[in-house]
């Protein structure tokens, strides 16, 4: 197997565009192509999840490849719910190790905000089983918020942990100028207030509103690469080290014990001995937390903190910037946004602009290992991802 | 007759399922139609819940009650709850109902009450 570098990042703003899908996609890619120094690819993977159900529109690799007049590259759409991100890198990844491709490029994308928030929350309510779940109105917040109620009762995380979390991520958007979100909050405004209940109420007990990410439109791109290539191209050695994806039952209620997410634990065991590493020495990390509670559980999941313990490091300041081990430094999918297919790659795009040294205000000091979790279904389709710096 | 909700049984090595899945996950028998459908328990009780207040557009309701139940024969499923106080561990009472509407179909499915 070949080695993959990562030679060029792009992205968009997250937040409601008035462009069309195609074009969000490539503008990312644009700047992932200028940031490389290429102008030809071999391949094209686009992340989306809700193409032809949001926007009406299939096919959308082949739109996007002929907006960037990459023909006669191939071309792909890669729709793997909201890890369809990470799953179009995973392919990227493993066009460039075969040796069959030499420059890849991926990109991720969603335009949400074209229907309204109700019928969002429904479009991506289908990733739920169809007969078992789904039908009974079941949403991703009101499978979070089941999920947050047992934790609750297992491991003793309270509404302020999930507030925390909030407040954390939220307020780290603040250094990121591409986020979503850039309104200061405070524990105070929206848990201990008077006036918490009317700025934050439940959307589903006991979650609130913001436990959950906002609803977002924008894109994100990769240039992947052979060693060579790389060399080549003279950009920061940011190698892929380790991939790791794995699936659990479709419907949450069938596993042993559903306070369990052991895709989220595989996926990143399988990452993490495909690139020799641990947890523990990974800088900066990305996890998907599409809802609060899932940044804590992610946390323990993939080997940062035991289990049931992830809430306490959370108090201790450990996942902040600063922390032993940072956790969406860049705002996080509840401050960055989440366009679902292209969440996926924003993970990636944070830890190369992180192993780069190009965070600014939100830089992890001398940050050489990162890792992203990009969280499919309600943990039923899973894709961790480990970068290094070499150079 | 009342409506059920099945569970699938392994003709090989007897294992319930469910919802449905074509290949059994213990002994991954490869035949087909090797299920007996098996009516789901009523009775159980309350694992976790949640009070739901963004709806899909279809529920013409303010909240939809929704939780997940351990039947007494040790298999969990999904339901809409009719339950105002909702408790963890409380015994509950399946009755299957009209739980989604759509222009042309009605969805049947499980609604648990206070037992
Ligand atoms: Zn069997």
């Amino acid at each position: 197997m070949r080695d993959v570098y990562v030679a060029g990042i792009g992205i968009t703003t997250f937040t409601r565009l008035e462009y069309p899908l195609s074009e969000i996609a490539s503008y990312a890619s644009m700047m992932a192509l200028k940031d490389a120094g290429v102008t030809e690819v071999d391949q094209v993977y686009v992340a989306n999840m809700g193409s032809p159900r949001v926007n009406h529109q299939t096919a959308l690799a082949s739109a996007v490849v002929d907006s960037l007049s990459l023909m006669p590259a191939g071309a792909a759409a890669i729709e793997n719910g909201p890890a369809s991100g990470a799953s179009a890198i995973k392919a990227g990844f493993q066009a460039v190790a075969s040796g069959m491709e030499d420059v890849v490029l991926v990109a991720g994308v969603e335009r949400m905000r074209e229907v309204n928030n109700l019928e969002a929350t429904d479009f991506v309510a289908t990733l739920t089983h169809p007969l078992a779940e789904y039908i009974y109105g079941v949403t991703l917040p009101a499978h979070a918020a089941m999920f947050t109620r047992m934790y609750m009762d297992r491991y003793g995380v309270t509404e302020r942990h999930l507030a925390m979390v909030g407040v954390k991520n939220q307020n780290a958007a603040l250094n990121n100028v591409w986020a979503h979100l850039q309104q200061e909050i405070t524990l105070e405004g929206i848990l201990d207030s008077p006036e918490a209940m009317t700025n934050n109420p439940y959307v589903a007990e006991p979650l609130r509103f913001f436990d959950a990410c906002p609803v977002s439109d924008g894109g994100a791109a990769l240039v992947l690469v052979s060693e060579e290539k790389a060399r080549e191209l003279g950009r920061p050695m940011i190698r892929i080290t380790g991939v790791g994806q794995a699936t659990d039952t479709h419907a949450v209620f069938e596993r042993e014990d559903p306070t369990d997410l052991l895709a989220v634990r595989k996926a990143a065991k399988d990452a993490f001995a495909m690139a020799g590493l641990s947890p523990s020495d990974v800088d900066v990390a990305e996890l998907h937390d599409a809802f609060t509670i899932l940044e804590i559980v992610e946390s323990e999941e993939v080997g940062f903190f035991p289990k049931g313990e992830g809430h306490i490091a959370l108090e201790k300041g450990e996942t902040a910037l600063g922390g032993s081990i940072p956790i969406n430094v860049g705002g996080g999918l509840k401050g960055r946004g989440h366009p679902v297919g292209a969440t996926g790659v924003a993970q990636a795009w944070e830890i190369v602009t992180q192993l780069r040294g190009d965070g600014e205000a939100r830089q992890v000091e001398g940050a050489r290992i990162g890792f992203t979790c990009n969280f499919g279904g309600f943990g039923n389709n899973v894709v961790c991802l480990t970068f290094v710096r070499e150079d | 007759m009342a409506r059920e909700i099945y569970a699938y049984k392994c003709r090989l090595c007897g294992t319930l399922h469910y919802p449905f899945r074509m290949v059994c996950k213990e002994c991954k028998q490869n035949d087909f139609f090797e299920f007996d459908t098996v009516p789901l328990p009523k009775a159980g009780t309350l694992v976790t819940w949640t009070r739901v207040y963004n709806l899909p557009a279809q529920y013409e309701v303010a909240t939809l009650g929704l939780g997940i139940v351990e039947l007494e024969n040790g298999m969990r499923m999904l339901g809409q709850l009719e339950i105002s106080e909702p408790e963890l561990g409380m015994a509950v009472i399946g009755n299957v109902e009209v739980v989604r509407k759509e222009p042309y179909d009605d969805y049947y499915g499980m609604v648990f009450r206070a037992a």
